[in-house]
């Protein structure tokens, strides 16, 4: 084959790709929303894009790609098990408030104060997933409903604790007082916002991209993922690793949780870390990689560029922020439909090749 | 071979395909294949697997449609866009796996589409006569109330035989049919088809079995490769020359010699002692089976579906775990067998798809499983590389035939999916190996080969537990062959003592063949 012949074919294996018509057949959709609304998408677009990385923003975007990224490996972990993590935000938010209770009221040596409270969260975390694997392996319950059952209460009791025996006292605000200093995140060099969760979430990526390819244990997740009964065949504890993969993913929720709380502001404040809906970007970043764990850091960005440049798109341009979900839903929504074509053409063609 | 324009009207065929044409990507499944069914006859259609018979049932059938060529019926031209239009054209399929709804009666399955109407409702009263009266005047007899999913897979089968007539069928396109049937249902069948046949209907029967297309079938059309090699009318032809047209040379006429003069003695590699089982609705599936499997021969387990086979195996390969009221013991090499799968049974499952293979991961990964503790580089490690060149290996030593050792094992033939199931099964060497229905939906060509790979195993000293319901292919592998009934081994004979009379009487729990 030609070398054109072949760039030919990986452009066309490019587009072909999940994320690429679904990327882009919900921008040409939302395009359509907003000639409909009376928006014009010359200014919308660019000022999107500004509002995300133009004017200092890149800071705060940066700020918003780091959870988002902890919470994709919070879904994709047990996800390539063939278990799904919806419970993201009941994990985040315990970890946050084990964070927040462990640095307010243990007097921790400089050394350990960051430390200790984000392996507290991570701990909590995957306690609060940890309790769906037994539901799964012995009761046989999903784990995507256990999972989002079990997210509410949780949300529910980190909430209570942080208006209650962990307020501030005498402000009446839901949050918890300001962490000791030597608690707080190390921030990047010259940012008041990056902190050093990003290199820590950057280097769980690589570590659990790794792990995926070219360890034992991911080939057996994989195996579990794609056939179950394939892997318990050939001698895999697939319900260990059901479990395994779920308190995972809720380790990394809850280390998500301890992150934004040992950041600035510095303090729990309800609602601070489940309003942002840090688990469902991190879910539709995820999906939108289609199974390729490489390409879920740059789906990630990609959800949380939309989602920052939301707001400057809202300022600038007078367009509702809420149209960056809009593109967001669309997205899941094409990936789906992607998705199931895919699915019928397999078991169509499965039919054919026996043919 | 299509029938000649001005023919006189008696002489036109049922059912013809012109110069049909189908391709997939670059695969050319169907090339300007002819076929012509004519009224009254079985016309069989054989082929190994990827030879184009499906795709050219599917045309026939509406699910596809030809790039080029066409349909005829009763001589006219016709157009077919769905199943639905070819049902209306009088062409009736039963599949491979049958498509019922095991809650609803017999009646309900057969009428389901073209319900009979009273009164704006389903007039059941009219369906189960209408089921009474075909299964009368075609010999198919069944309950019209009893409930689909509580009646054996043969009766299921005329189930669907029967909604296919009941629709209008006048040429009958049956696709593998005796693949999930006991001999005794096969033979069954086949008087069923007669009948059918009898009142001026047709029948295009799909199938690998060379014994069933002499038996039962007046014509044959051989496929090979997409094309026709060969038209034959069966009173006039032998399986060896069905052979060659569908493989292109002749099989090795001997069969893997089974084990050599004396059988061996000694202990056993593999022994169930009194194993009781129950499921979970507390029902006995297994009653005190006992039996020995020694390094270097092959036992043979024949039964009907549903005997036991499922749950013994399960056991022996430690996919079931023993439980509270199960009893008895599997020893391996003298020894309870550990909890789990055990790595020293090495075992090719009957469900390639659902057990054996995982389908969108690669070969190499697919023959990976169950090794991937022993090759490990590191602690943790898995070198690529190591996992390929193990693959390439396996590719080469077993002739499996795979484009790429990266490519999903989807992309294989079945014939070849199989033989990387057995090469990563027996590559491993263990004392023991069990093996289920090695060549189902496997062509002639790979059948000999899987069938010499067992031998070969069997000679390096392996113990072999051969589940399969080919009675041809234990009674030609096996030193001996145990016969299941309700849970029970009813039955031993050694291989060269066994035929199928007395194979299929004991499968049926005929009083007189207990061992």
């Amino acid at each position: 084959m030609s070398a054109a012949g072949s760039a030919a074919e990986l452009g066309r294996r490019v587009v072909l790709s999940t994320p690429v018509p679904a990327v882009g057949g919900a921008l040409v959709l939302t395009t359509l929303v907003m000639l409909a609304a009376g928006v014009d998408p010359a200014l919308a677009y660019p000022a999107l894009v500004r509002g995300a990385v133009a004017d200092g923003n890149l800071e705060y975007t940066i700020a918003a790609f780091v959870p988002t990224l902890g919470m994709a490996l919070a879904f994709a972990l047990p996800l390539r098990a063939g278990e799904f993590n919806l419970g993201g935000d009941g994990q985040m938010a315990i970890g946050g408030v084990v964070a927040a209770a462990v640095a307010l009221e243990l007097p921790l040596p400089a050394g350990i104060a960051v430390a200790l409270p984000l392996a507290a969260a991570a701990l909590a975390g995957a306690l609060v997933a940890g309790a769906s694997a037994p539901l799964r392996t012995r009761l046989g319950l999903p784990a995507i409903v256990t999972t989002l059952l079990i997210s509410a209460p949780a949300v529910s009791l980190a909430s209570y604790l942080v208006r209650f025996p962990l307020a501030e006292q005498g402000t009446g605000m839901a949050q918890t007082p300001p962490l000791p200093e030597s608690a707080h995140l190390p921030a990047l060099a010259g940012s008041a916002y990056v902190t050093i969760g990003l290199p820590l979430v950057a280097l769980l990526t690589a570590a659990w991209l790794y792990a995926d390819t070219r360890t034992v244990l991911g080939y057996e997740i994989r195996a579990t993922g794609q056939n179950r009964e394939f892997a318990r065949y050939g001698g895999v504890a697939v319900d260990r690793l059901a479990a395994i993969t779920l308190t995972g993913g809720g380790a990394f929720a809850g280390l998500v949780g301890g992150l934004i709380v040992l950041g600035p502001p510095y303090r729990f404040v309800e609602g601070a870390l489940t309003a942002p809906g840090y688990t469902f970007t991190a879910v539709a970043a995820v999906l939108l990689a289609t199974g390729r764990p490489v390409a879920v850091p740059f789906t990630v960005a990609l959800l949380t560029v939309l989602q920052a440049g939301g707001q400057g798109m809202e300022r600038e341009a007078g367009v509702p922020g809420q149209l960056t979900q809009v593109v967001q839903g669309l997205i899941i929504v094409i990936v789906a439909v992607f998705a199931t074509v895919r699915h019928l053409r397999a078991r169509s063609g499965g039919r054919e090749a026996r043919a | 071979m299509s029938a000649a324009a001005g023919e006189p009207a008696a002489d036109v065929p049922a059912a013809e395909l012109v110069a049909v044409t189908k391709r997939f990507g670059p695969v050319l499944a169907n090339d300007a294949i002819d076929l012509a069914v004519a009224k009254g006859e079985i016309h069989a259609v054989v082929g190994e697997n990827g030879a184009g018979k499906s795709t050219l049932m599917s045309v026939l059938y509406g699910l596809h449609r030809p790039d080029s060529g066409h349909v005829r019926r009763e001589g006219r031209r016709i157009r077919l866009r769905s199943p639905a239009d070819a049902i209306a054209h009088g062409l009736g399929m039963v599949h491979q796996r049958f498509r019922l709804f095991p809650e609803l009666t017999v009646a309900e399955n057969v009428v389901i589409g073209a319900e009979p109407v009273r009164r704006g409702s389903v007039d059941r009263a009219a369906a189960r006569r209408a089921v009474e009266e075909l299964g009368e005047r075609y010999g198919l007899r069944a309950d019209p109330d009893a409930r689909v999913g509580d009646l054996p897979v043969g009766v299921r089968q005329r189930v669907e035989i029967l909604r296919a007539l009941y629709r209008g069928a006048e040429v009958l396109i049956l696709d593998e049919p005796t693949a999930v049937l006991t001999p005794g249902e096969a033979a069954r069948l086949f008087e069923v088809l007669r009948s059918v046949t009898a009142t001026g209907a047709s029948v295009l029967l799909v199938t690998h079995k060379l014994s069933e297309v002499l038996a039962a079938g007046d014509r044959v059309t051989v496929l090979r490769r997409g094309r026709v090699t060969g038209r034959f009318d069966t009173a006039r032809t032998t399986a060896d020359e069905l052979v060659r047209a569908m493989i292109g040379r002749s099989l090795a006429t001997a069969a893997p010699p089974r084990g050599r003069g004396a059988p061996p003695r000694g202990p056993y590699a593999l022994e169930v002692r009194d194993l009781s089982v129950r499921d979970r609705d507390g029902v006995a599936r297994l009653s005190g089976v006992s039996f020995g499997v020694r390094p270097g021969e092959i036992v043979g387990l024949a039964g009907v579906a549903g005997s036991g086979q499922r749950e013994l195996l399960d056991t022996v390969t430690g996919l079931r775990a023993l439980g509270h009221g199960d009893s008895g013991e599997v020893l391996l090499g003298g020894a309870p067998v550990p909890r789990g799968r055990d790595p020293e049974v090495a075992y090719v499952p009957e469900d390639r798809h659902g057990r054996g293979t995982a389908a969108e991961m690669s070969l190499a990964e697919n023959l990976l499983m169950g090794d991937q503790r022993r090759i490990r580089t590191a602690r943790f490690g898995l070198s690529r590389a190591a996992v390929r060149a193990r693959a390439r290996d396996l590719v080469e030593r077993f002739s499996i035939s795979a484009a790429s050792v990266d490519a999903p094992i989807s992309a294989l033939s079945g014939g070849n999916a199989q033989k990387a199931v057995l090469a990563r099964e027996l590559s491993r060497r263990t004392p023991v190996v069990v093996v289920e229905e090695p060549t189902q939906g496997v062509d002639v060509g790979a059948q000999e080969r899987i069938h010499a790979l067992l031998a070969e195993a069997r000679d390096r000293g392996q113990a072999v537990l051969l589940q399969s319901s080919e009675l041809p292919e234990l009674r030609a592998l096996c030193d001996r062959i145990l016969v299941m009934y309700e849970g029970r081994v009813v039955a031993e004979f050694r291989g060269e003592d066994a035929t199928d009379a007395r194979l299929g009487e004991a499968m049926t729990g005929a009083a007189g063949a207990v061992r």
